[in-house]
């Protein structure tokens, strides 16, 4: 990071900062300030949208996992258009036209305040530890590469965002996400022409395509059906719909961004937004790692992207280290002229030429992987840290090495807005749902606008400084990560159950939506114990399940003494 | 492209549910065509 890189991202900082703060004019009563006064426009929304949803480690994880593991990741977002157009048929006018702040008070409109005080309950605690896992993961990569302390990085993210979202409620969230949209896409396209540009004279894109292409890197298809299978079209197709329709419609995080537009109309044009351009958008962000992973054909990688790691393992370890170096880098020479070799013979109309440089190819890119699997498993060894894995700083350590001056500062700035636009819009909606689900329904429902404004900057004040607390546990307690992740997906699909009663299950009574949804929980939490499936089908058997068993137990309610 | 209409009354207007399922398709085909040329493309490049 030279001085012009530096000059980038501190440039970023203060300018959302300000743009954060200066929205406090508009922000002086409590639809002001939690709703924008239903104002907005679709694109700002929209892009709020995905702004949310676009987190630090997604961009900088699925560019690490395109350039290790290929394209296949794409498949979790083919579901998305459609769980779209049935929000935009359902949710957005339901809880649109309901005047609600959180889509929990939906359910008390619907079903009772026992409900909406459960699910509420449920989405700060999943939410409030999730956001402190969003802080986390960008952090210690962002720590390592700019050579700051974890706690630093932690809070310098996490307090700046909490001071604007603070100061200028959810309007500043939307408007700062438009701009760091804006940062993020400048920062992903100048990258992608920078490396495209960075191929030896005799290859172009399409050759670094086919080489991609030959080892299985653009795979966006797999219809094998294996409900173990992470990423099929199936399981995005199907377990990803359920888990879409459950963040985007029930998750108040999302809720949030479609309620501020100005009409139902534009709320649903915001999330169609989404559907249009989120496949493309994951397409480039994809295609930046698998183009990275093409340009180190030609350039040697570092055998381990953790710098810190790779430097622990030498110093306890060096001769073992030298000797994994040496052999690492021979077997990337020889990738290097397997690679040459059949794009020159690619473009000759010669299938079995073609072929057998193939087939070479293919052998040298699997001595290469077995090589690093190696050093992998010798920093696993040497470290003792046998969760170590360096997918998520391939992307920021190739950008540090390869990038010129001022475009890294760019690039480390839209990891910054990738994960500050998040953290925004979450500690925005724990809020909201704090002050309205809680604070308001059972505490202190007479109250003026300027009490209720000040409760929800309290409120966004004390999420932030737990989020940062629990971001600092985090990177030390590997688990908690998982635990948290597990816990969300444990959640979601029976909170989409309970959206389904009250919206599409008229017969659906108050006591069945509650007892439905715990039993939505605990039937997610058995069928993770004991069957072998991909996490993305936990929300289809949380939500079939709570939806049959609160029809069933609605059905013992008699219609006099319920609703 | 707006998606609304102020009255007179300065009321908005929302657009009716028959334009709305016109574009929903448009969504689901959408999706198809793009999800096939990802297929193409992966199929080109693979070969």
């Amino acid at each position: 990071m030279r001085f012009l890189d530096w000059a980038v991202v501190a440039a970023y900082l203060i300018y959302v900062i300000w743009d954060g703060i200066r929205m406090t004019k508009h922000s002086g009563n409590v639809e002001g300030y939690f709703l924008a006064n239903r104002s907005l426009p679709w694109w700002a929304v929209g892009l709020s949208v995905m702004a949310t949803q676009l987190s630090a480690i997604t961009l900088v994880g699925t560019t690490g996992q395109a350039y290790s593991d290929g394209m296949r990741f794409i498949q979790f977002y083919y579901g998305l258009p459609l769980a779209m157009v049935i929000l935009c048929i359902t949710a957005v006018p339901f809880f649109y036209r309901a005047k609600v702040y959180t889509a929990y008070e939906y359910l008390e409109k619907r079903f009772d305040a026992k409900t909406r005080s459960l699910t509420s309950f449920f989405f700060l605690i999943s939410r409030g530890l999730g956001v402190g896992v969003v802080i986390a993961a960008p952090s210690v990569i962002l720590s390592i590469v700019l050579g700051w302390h974890e706690v630093t990085t932690i809070f310098v993210m996490g307090l700046s965002t909490t001071f604007y979202t603070m100061i200028g409620g959810v309007q500043a969230v939307t408007w700062t996400d438009v701009k760091q949209m804006v940062v993020i896409f400048l920062g992903l396209s100048v990258v992608l022409i920078i490396i495209l540009s960075s191929f030896p004279a005799e290859v172009s894109v399409a050759d670094g395509l086919h080489l991609a292409g030959t080892t299985g890197r653009l795979t966006t298809i797999d219809t094998s059906f294996d409900l173990k299978e992470r990423y099929t079209i199936w399981s995005g197709l199907i377990g990803a719909l359920f888990l879409f329709l459950s963040y985007f419609g029930c998750d108040q995080s999302q809720v949030q961004r479609f309620l501020t537009a100005k009409s139902v109309s534009e709320g649903r044009t915001s999330l169609l937004m989404s559907a249009f351009l989120k496949i493309p958008m994951q397409f480039l962000i994809l295609l930046i790692g698998v183009m990275v992973f093409v340009f180190y054909q030609f350039q040697t990688p570092p055998m381990i992207f953790n710098q810190v790691e790779a430097i622990k393992a030498e110093t306890s370890r060096p001769a073992d280290y030298q000797n994994l170096q040496t052999q690492y880098e021979a077997a990337h020479a020889a990738r290097e002229q397997a690679a040459l070799n059949f794009v020159t013979v690619n473009r000759q109309a010669n299938e079995a030429a073609t072929e057998v440089a193939k087939q070479n190819y293919l052998q040298a890119d699997a001595q290469f992987n077995e090589s690093r699997k190696n050093a992998t498993e010798f920093i696993k060894t040497a470290n003792e840290n046998k969760n170590f894995n360096d997918i998520n700083y391939v992307f920021p350590t190739f950008v540090i090495a390869n990038m010129p001056a001022g475009i890294i500062g760019l690039i480390i700035a839209a990891i910054f807005a990738a994960a500050m636009s998040s953290i925004s819009a979450e500690l925005n909606s724990l809020a909201t749902a704090t002050v309205i689900d809680f604070y308001r329904r059972h505490f202190k429902p007479e109250a003026t606008d300027t009490h209720y404004v000040f409760a929800g900057r309290v409120a966004t004040f004390f999420w932030g400084i737990f989020a940062c607390i629990v971001a600092m546990y985090s990177t030390s307690l590997g688990s908690l990560i998982e635990v948290v992740n597990t816990f969300g997906s444990f959640f979601y699909g029976s909170l989409l159950g309970v959206f389904v009663l009250a919206i599409a299950v008229p017969r659906s009574r108050a006591r069945g939506a509650f007892f439905g949804l715990l039993f939505g929980i605990i039937s997610v939490w058995i069928s993770s114990r004991y069957l072998d499936i991909a996490f993305l089908w936990f929300n289809v058997v949380g939500c079939l399940s709570t939806v049959i068993a609160g029809y069933l137990i609605s059905l013992t309610v008699r219609e006099n003494t319920q609703n | 492209m707006d998606t609304e209409k102020i009255d007179e009354k300065g009321a908005v207007e929302e657009l009716p549910d028959s334009w709305w399922y016109r574009v929903y398709v448009g969504v689901i085909v959408t999706t198809i065509i793009v999800i096939s040329a990802l297929g193409i493309f992966t199929s080109y490049f693979s070969s």
